[in-house]
């Protein structure tokens, strides 16, 4: 396919012309007329643009997704629906979303409340709204200045999980995939969907400055903020072989397309530590849209995945059309923001090997506000004990400690051989400051990144003393009964 | 009777209109023809432009054209402002000298928002730097006293001898305290489309508060007649003040305009709010409490600092709430500005009365700890039984009912006095209180009010709604005045074409407006009863007018109700479009015998883990004291918001600026920390009934600031109880308790 083409509310549209670079939330307010979607921030931090998407989970089943439009460029959206706060109302009826939202006071200003409209949407829509965190978790995207977000939450309750026979579920139950396939050229522009590796391949060879995008969470930031018109960008999206995400070997193979909301998912059950960093990666509309590979590949010093990650033992697998190269997860971030993929390459895989007998792994990220917020300090750690209680190897790797993702080599070599005690841990804990110079800067200075970074670790000893890979715990309840 | 709407939970009126994205805000008016403007901004804090390389930007497609200082023209009535004590100077491109970094420099319109952006990126400027002044503390010694903004009193107040009962008290606390540069960032980014109907009528699509005041100020800047300019506001996507002096932008938006020939439209990008609009300025605070062994206040010494810019003069007056919210016969309280290489700061959610709180409360609670007190009780010990600062009488204050009300509530008997001395868990946690204030006045508003011949009624009052729910609540007060139900009654705001409302400030829009609408309405009950007791066709003609009944559109005996007949059937049969009321309301000078103001209280509940500093608020009860609550849904979710406003100051708000070049560092969601969804307590909100016959003739006071109050201290006295430590520098971050 040459053409954009998609459909918006139920209506294809088809399109050429327009960059590639065009994000969704633009197309809708200024040439669809759709000016329900709001833009709040235009880098994806508020959620007002928030809309529907009807595209494949990673089995190729269909499902609704709430997402930021200002982040989404338009062939992102190739062969999928979008809906619009427009399509809710059927036949003159409000959609329940709605009805609750006006009735429990949801909307005061009225700017955010679209975005709100649309991620309850999706809420509404989920087969596992079963637990009360989930809330949180699906509304903690859409920023709202007046509500104090109470009314919105009370609203969110009423219809979660609600799944009611509306257009959307028809178009659960009916649509047929359509293919992402696209290669598309707007003036000087160019943006390729690849739909088979073999096509990648000769779309790198022609091309070797080529850039991958996927979920388009950090790339469009270059587009909305930065101006940036990148002239070639490959999309990964189509190649269903990266979005493998199964267990592997006693593992799990997590394919480098993989979103943080299925990788949210698979991991509760599976791997914990994974589990809890995935929680509280960000707002659910980026998670619909962000990528383990994306993730990785920014090799960000502050990336989320990687200590994590490091801490389990991950492997990268990067391929090429030489063929696959495997490497240390650790040993793929070189230097800040850079990897070691080489020209034509790229990751497609990381395997987390079987955890050990006597593993005990947990992450942490640290940041001033718990929910959709950048960290000051992660860590994934992990220790082995073995049946007399010593350690036998211990990976302890931190983020934002240093200028990429890293291993505190000194405090690990001290701690092997010795007992996994509160004392072993202390004794080590200066060991940190020789490993790392945290620089100080308005998420943290210095001193404070030092200082927590022993903490975590101190932590990681007590909460896995009675269970090697605790769970998060759920929210408190609001009110302690004193004795 | 059933008419009682006034009161009721009624559900906002505007709520379908939102929820379906059918709300139409100030950027979305699609007027023929328009083209973008995007504003260039300065790099450096201080200097003056030298040179300015627009060739590039000018040769650029679709590029329409690009103001600098050298092109733009002078704006007709810029002198006029500087005769204005304090506010609004604004820099407009009128000349070369750069103030601050992010002040406008030049103006790039083209005839797409893309094009526009892509040349304003393509000018190159030249500056000559000059040295900044960045930092508040370096600025103290040449610090000038504070004025009041506006033409009100500067801050301050001096009773007694402060001086030497501090002296000779037996109890002391003295503490300084610390609250940074916040900004309001409401969802909505200001956005103005600026059409010139013709050379001397000018049209202005506008995000604000108050239409008849950015007319105001438009015409005297633009040299034209009031007549000839109309602001359009209908629906505000949030402004928590920042939207409510003009700023740049509606300038230029407007002279752009006039260049080019066509309507432009200018929309401040997110990061463009922390540089182009105001904000709340940082706060420098000293408290002295003077007590007896007792606990009573015997003095109070307030003091500080704020920031504001090389043009103007604005003052956040945080001592105010020092000269009244307790009986203390001595106290000295002032304030002086430091001018930085900064923008001019603004109203932001309870301007002086947040930071003024916080510090003040929280000085309260240092006394308490000091005399081994509760702090609940120490405030009770100290309550004003009258103004204190003016020596009037209250309007109304029942703020010993809010405290009783929240003490119950939260359980507050079983606090323990010592700090750290409550766990659950790993979890230290902390019970704390403060007291919550603000100030209740009216400005001058009119109202038009018509029943039309299909039974429905048309209400217009060009009052701001920013998401308040005033559409809603003045369609309740219309439609039980007018005798009809709510459904039939349309409220019309935010246009100058409307007669003229307020400004949505100092939480005043339903004080100021109500009773005009009120008037308005009650006149068209009434000529509608004169028409019908005065028509021989109408099955009441001939009864007295006090003995007809007016209910849901029907006029009808008292006697029998039976007996009557519909607006509609009235005004057709008498072949009457409409029937027509109008109101005018002002302030009275006999509500100046009292001294108004709202009061309430906070407890809040902390949680914090001590070995990361994290601090999680788990529960917060507030009372209010605030007048007639005309419905408690919507007043509910202002006072809720406001906490929510205030839980952000206390915990997670601020804004920094590098300190080198004066830019704003955290110019964006991901950096400027809002409080989230899962931020977010429980919230039990309580109004105490209140019936004030003094603060205006429906006894409201407003609710839109008084949540923001008193709640930053609250949570500190909270997180004090936890762990033991006072945090007197907002916002409670993680490394201050670490």
């Amino acid at each position: 396919m040459d053409r954009l083409r998609f459909y918006l509310n139920d209506r294809l549209v088809e399109e050429s012309g327009l960059s590639p670079t065009t994000t969704v939330l633009r197309y809708l307010r200024d040439r669809a007329h759709l000016t329900g979607t709001k833009e709040g921030c235009a880098e994806g931090d508020c959620g007002a643009c928030t809309v529907a998407v009807l595209e494949e989970d990673g089995k190729g089943a269909p499902v609704l997704r709430a997402i930021n439009s200002c982040l989404l460029l338009l062939p992102m959206v190739q062969g999928k629906r979008v809906y619009t706060v427009e399509a809710l109302k059927e036949g003159g009826r409000y959609h329940l979303v709605q009805e609750a939202l006006a009735r429990e006071l949801g909307s005061q200003c009225g700017y955010c409340t679209p975005g709100v409209t649309m991620a309850l949407l999706e809420a509404c829509h989920r087969e596992d709204f079963n637990e009360p965190w989930k809330l949180d978790a699906q509304m903690c995207g859409n920023l709202c200045r007046c509500t104090g977000y109470r009314p919105i939450r009370d609203a969110a309750a009423r219809v979660a999980g609600l799944r009611p026979a509306d257009r959307f579920a028809r178009a659960l139950a009916e649509t047929k995939p359509e293919p992402m396939e696209l290669a598309y050229t707007a003036g000087p522009q160019r943006f390729f969907t690849p739909a088979t590796l073999e096509a990648l391949w000769d779309v790198l060879d022609a091309h070797p400055e080529a850039r991958f995008v996927v979920g388009g969470t950090d790339l469009s930031l270059e587009v909305t903020k930065r101006f940036a018109e990148p002239p070639l960008l490959v999309s990964l999206e189509a190649l269903r072989v990266l979005r493998t995400l199964e267990p592997r070997a006693g593992g799990h193979r997590v394919g480098a397309t993989v979103t943080l909301t299925e990788l949210e998912d698979y991991s509760r059950a599976t791997c914990p530590p994974l589990e809890r960093m995935a929680r509280y990666f960000g707002a659910r509309q980026i998670k619909n849209r962000a990528t383990v590979g994306g993730n990785l590949c920014t090799a960000s010093p502050i990336g989320d995945l990687a200590p994590v990650l490091i801490s389990l033992g991950a492997e990268a697998v990067v391929l090429s059309r030489a063929g696959e190269r495997r490497m240390a997860l650790e040993d793929f971030f070189v230097d800040y923001r850079r990897t070691a993929l080489r020209r034509g390459e790229l990751l497609a895989f990381v395997d987390v090997p079987a955890q050990p007998a006597g593993a005990r792994a947990i992450a942490y990220k640290v940041s001033k506000r718990r929910e959709l917020d950048i960290s000051s300090v992660s860590a994934g750690f992990r220790v082995v004990v073995d049946e007399q209680g010593r350690v036998r190897e211990a990976r302890l790797a931190y983020g934002g400690m240093s200028a990429r993702p890293a291993r505190a080599s000194r405090a690990e070599a001290a701690l092997v051989g010795q007992p996994w005690t509160e004392a072993s841990v202390e004794a080590v804990l200066p060991l940190l400051d020789e490993d790392f110079t945290p620089r100080t800067d308005h998420r943290g200075s210095d001193w404070y990144r030092a200082q927590v970074a022993k903490n975590l670790l101190r932590g990681f000893f007590l909460e896995t003393l009675s269970e090697p890979a605790p769970r998060l715990q759920e929210r408190h309840a609001a009110t302690v009964q004193v004795r | 009777m059933s008419s009682k709407i006034i009161g009721r939970p009624m559900d906002r009126v505007d709520g379908k209109l939102k929820v379906t994205g059918k709300a139409q805000y100030a950027a979305e008016y699609n007027p023929p023809g328009m083209a973008y403007a995007v504003i260039v901004q300065s790099t450096v804090p201080r200097g003056t432009v030298l040179r300015m390389q627009t060739s590039e930007a000018e040769r650029a497609p679709g590029v329409l054209a690009v103001l600098t200082p050298r092109n733009t023209p002078k704006l007709p009535g810029a002198d006029k402002f500087s005769a204005v004590p304090v506010l609004p100077r604004l820099t407009a491109m009128q000349d070369s000298e750069v103030l601050y970094n992010g002040q406008p420099i030049a103006l790039v319109v083209a005839d797409t928002f893309e094009r526009a952006t892509y040349a304003a990126s393509r000018v190159r400027t030249t500056y000559v730097e000059k040295a900044a002044s960045l930092k508040l503390e370096a600025g103290l010694e040449r610090s000038e006293p504070a004025l009041g903004n506006f033409g009100m009193p500067p801050p301050g107040h001096t009773r007694g001898d402060a001086a030497a009962a501090l002296a000779a008290a037996p109890v002391r606390v003295e503490a300084s305290y610390r609250t940074p540069t916040e900004h309001h960032n409401p969802m909505e980014p200001h956005a103005s489309i600026a059409v010139w109907d013709d050379p001397e009528h000018l049209t202005l699509y506008d995000s604000n508060q108050g239409v008849f005041f950015m007319r105001q100020f438009l015409s005297l800047l633009f040299g034209l007649p009031p007549d000839n300019v109309r602001v359009i506001s209908r629906y505000v996507g949030g402004g928590f003040g920042c939207k409510a002096l003009p700023w740049p932008h509606q300038i230029m938006s407007i002279m752009a305009a006039k260049v080019v020939g066509r309507p432009v439209k200018l929309v401040l990008t997110r990061q463009q709010m922390f540089s182009l609009v105001g904000y709340r300025p940082q706060t420098l605070q000293k408290v002295e409490l003077g007590a007896s062994a007792q606990g009573k206040l015997t003095a109070i010494r307030h003091t500080g600092y704020s920031e504001t810019s090389e043009l103007d003069a604005f003052t956040e007056p945080f001592v105010n709430v020092s000269n009244m919210l307790y009986a203390c016969p001595n106290v000295a309280t002032s304030q002086r500005v430091v001018r930085l290489s900064a923008s001019t700061p603004t109203f932001m959610r309870a301007p002086g009365e947040a930071p003024g709180t916080f510090a003040f409360e929280s000085a309260m609670d240092e006394l308490a700890h000091a005399l081994k007190r509760d702090p609940l009780e120490l405030r009770r010990l100290n309550h004003a039984d009258k103004d204190p600062e003016h020596g009037k009488p209250w309007s109304s204050k029942s703020l010993l009912e809010c405290y009783r009300w929240c003490a119950e509530r939260f359980g507050w008997q079983r606090r323990s006095l010592q700090p750290r001395s409550m766990r659950d868990g790993d979890a230290l946690i902390g019970w704390g209180m403060a007291t919550a204030t603000f100030p209740a006045f009216r400005m001058q508003a009119s109202a038009l009010a018509r029943v039309m011949a299909d039974g429905t009624a048309v209400v217009q009052c060009g009052a701001a709604d920013l998401g308040t729910g005033a559409y809603t609540v003045f369609t309740q007060l219309a439609a039980e005045t007018l005798g009809m139900s709510p459904e039939k009654v349309r409220m019309e705001m935010g246009d100058t074409v409307l007669p003229p409302g307020g400004l949505a400030g100092g939480s005043s829009t339903t004080a100021t407006a109500s009773p005009a609408i009120r008037s308005a309405s009650n006149e068209v009950r009434r000529k509608l009863v004169q028409l019908a007791v005065a028509d021989k066709e109408s099955p009441l003609h001939g009864l007295a007018e006090k003995d007809i009944v007016v209910e849901d559109g029907r006029l009808s005996s008292s006697q029998d109700t039976a007996r009557g007949e519909t607006f509609a059937q009235l005004l057709t049969r008498q072949k009457l479009t409409h029937v027509e009321g109008k109101g005018d309301a002002a302030p009275d000078p006999a509500e100046q015998k009292f001294s108004s103001h709202a009061f309430g209280s906070h407890f809040v509940e902390v949680r914090v883990d001590e070995a990361l500093g994290t601090v999680r608020v788990s529960r917060i009860v507030t009372a209010m004291g605030a007048g007639r609550i005309l419905n408690p849904k919507t007043a509910r979710s202002q006072i809720q918001g406001g906490v929510i406003f205030g839980l952000g100051m206390a915990l997670t708000e601020e804004t920094l600026r590098d300190p080198r070049l004066g830019r704003v560092m955290t110019a964006d969601f991901a950096e400027y920390h809002v409080p989230v969804h899962a931020d977010v307590p429980d919230i039990d909100v309580h109004f105490v009934e209140e019936h004030d016959p003094h603060v205006n003739p429906l006894g409201i006071k407003g609710i839109g600031e008084i949540g923001t109050t008193g709640i930053a201290a609250a949570v500190a006295n909270a997180v004090f109880h936890a762990t033991g430590k006072r945090v007197r520098e907002l916002p409670i971050t993680l490394d201050k308790l670490l």
